[in-house]
């Protein structure tokens, strides 16, 4: 296994995007190095790579992930992993607002705390993030998993249409048209797999599960006002 | 989508260079017009006032007048006024003044020739300095990486809300308030009702610009009592909107953000300095090593930073 080293630095976006894609060619992992929290680092990535960012990424980084395997040293800028399909990104430190929006499938893993609007409108894969999730968290989700170790800052889930959002940590708030209920036996086991996997296995964890109370599924104007946030 | 940036140095130093490279790497949040808020040595007595003719050609009699304004106000230029010699037709104006008998009615009377030469700032240090264009262009017209001083601010525009022009570009001026400036990311949903409000209470405003009406608003708010960490905390019940803003005075830089947490800022905060943007991308063009980077992502949030005249008087 080679390990290839591409240095960041003021190299355009578009080439070093394409300098990352022909090192992979020649083997992986490749390494990237003076990152410099630029954005859009590691987009359009082939399946199967395996990159490492040393230091911080700025905006969606690993954004339409289609299977490869993104470490990033420490933080991440906004929509880290926005709209992925598969694959696996690693935030080492805290993942910037709106990480995962979108994503379709696949794994983020945030080993710190996550911002506002984590997971905010995912259609499926799964977000664990060790630390606390931001304001409006899961906001609009549709599908997918949504774990937070920490627990969650205010106006959790909010507006949740389908999916679910876990924490084991307090939760500042729930927003609205959510409902908290006891996980069946099997789906927590099925958690606890998945953070087994990634060396976070705790069978002592309380678990909280919050989903959608669907009244907003049949949205009528006239009730706007239950709604309103203001 | 605009981009702010703050910056404060542990001892006076190249703030104008900084800043221009804090701008510069968010270039892209926005071009259509770029400025500085720089605070450089103070004076003693005395204000420099920063101000932008709209015609080149008749600079010299739209000074003559502004001299006759001052005059009649107690004040006089303490040295000949210097402006940039470039070919645009907009010119900026530097001039050096003695105290007016009140500033307020000294500044309501030059207003009357705001459509000619608009004062753009008033200060013992602060010069806000303005262009069309980016920030390297405008850096390099008005020599802004020269400016030696003490903290900062600066703005990247892409106009949303009100027409592009030099006069409307950021930052703004708390008018009439010494030492007070502004940069804004956002838009203020509750613009006119403020602004109303604020002109019944004598307060005038040069453009339809949500950020200049900010500007006052904290500064009317510090002028009846309020620190500035007190007024920025109650802008965010009282504006709506989504915003993130930094206001700067000689002593301190403060931020507020908006209830939605829609609008970034990021800052590195090391040895007595700050440097702060909307993308953290920027905070690592002055500090190019790995250091922590603070997130404000937060809803509701704000801080006052210290700028170093306050420590040095501590």
């Amino acid at each position: 296994m080679s390990d290839l080293v591409i240095t960041a630095g003021d190299l355009p976006i578009r080439a070093l995007n394409r300098a990352i894609r022909d090192a992979l060619a020649a083997g992986d992992p490749v390494t990237v190095r003076d990152t410099r929290s630029r954005h859009n680092l590691g987009i359009g990535l082939p399946v199967g790579a395996r990159v490492s960012f040393e230091g911080s990424v700025g905006y969606y980084c690993g954004g339409l992930n289609d299977g490869a395997h993104i470490e990033i040293e420490r933080n991440a800028g906004w929509g880290v992993g926005e709209a992925m399909a598969k694959g696996e990104i690693v935030v080492g430190g805290y993942a910037g607002m709106a990480a995962g929006a979108s994503m379709r499938g696949g794994l983020i893993h945030v080993k710190g705390d996550a911002g506002p609007r984590c997971g905010v409108a995912m259609k499926g894969g799964d977000i664990i993030v060790e630390g606390r999730i931001g304001y409006l968290s899961g906001f609009m989700a549709h599908a997918g998993r949504l774990i937070a170790l920490g627990g969650a800052a205010g106006a959790c889930a909010d507006s949740l249409w389908g999916g679910e959002v876990w924490t084991a940590g307090p939760i500042e708030s729930l927003g609205v048209d959510t409902k908290v209920v006891e996980p069946e036996p099997d789906e927590v086991a099925s958690v606890e797999a998945l953070l087994a996997g990634r060396g976070l296995g705790d069978s002592s964890r309380a678990w909280r599960k919050i989903v959608s109370a669907e009244q907003l599924w049949h949205f009528e104007s006239r009730d706007a006002s239950a709604w309103l946030m203001i | 989508m605009c981009g702010i940036a703050g910056r404060i140095l542990s001892t006076p130093g190249a703030v104008g260079a900084d800043l221009v490279a804090l701008m510069d790497a968010q270039v892209h949040r926005g071009a259509d017009s770029t400025g500085f808020a720089l605070y450089g040595a103070p004076l003693e007595t005395g204000f420099v006032v920063r101000a932008m003719a709209s015609d080149r050609a008749k600079l010299s009699a739209d000074l003559d007048e502004f001299h006759a304004i001052l005059k009649a106000h107690g004040s006089d230029f303490l040295a000949e006024p210097t402006w940039d010699d470039a070919d645009s037709a907009h010119v900026s104006t530097r001039m050096v003044i003695a105290e007016p008998n009140s500033m307020a009615a000294w500044v309501r009377d030059a207003d009357t020739m705001a459509d000619r030469l608009e004062i753009q700032s008033v200060g013992r240090s602060l010069e806000i300095i303005k262009d069309l264009g980016g920030a390297a262009a405008v850096a390099d017209k008005h020599g802004v990486r020269d400016f030696h001083g003490s903290h900062g601010l600066g703005h990247a525009r892409l106009a949303t809300e009100s027409s592009v022009s030099p006069t409307a570009s950021h930052p703004f001026w708390a008018r009439p308030f010494a030492d007070v400036a502004i940069v804004h990311n956002g838009q203020i949903t509750n613009y006119f009702t403020w602004r109303e409000r604020l002109e019944r209470a004598g307060y005038r405003f040069m453009t339809e610009n949500d950020s200049e009406l900010i500007a006052v608003w904290i500064s009317d708010r510090m002028s009846r009592g309020m620190n500035q960490a007190q007024a920025l905390r109650q802008s965010i019940d009282e504006i709506d909107g989504v915003f993130t803003f930094l206001i700067a005075d000689r002593e301190s830089i403060g931020f507020a953000k908006d209830r939605w947490a829609i609008k970034p800022l990021v800052s590195v905060e090391l040895d007595g300095e700050l440097a702060a943007a909307t993308e953290e991308q920027a905070v690592r063009t002055v500090y190019r090593d790995e250091v922590d980077v603070i997130n404000y992502d937060g809803p509701g949030m704000t801080m006052t930073w210290p700028t170093g005249v306050d420590r040095a008087a501590a």
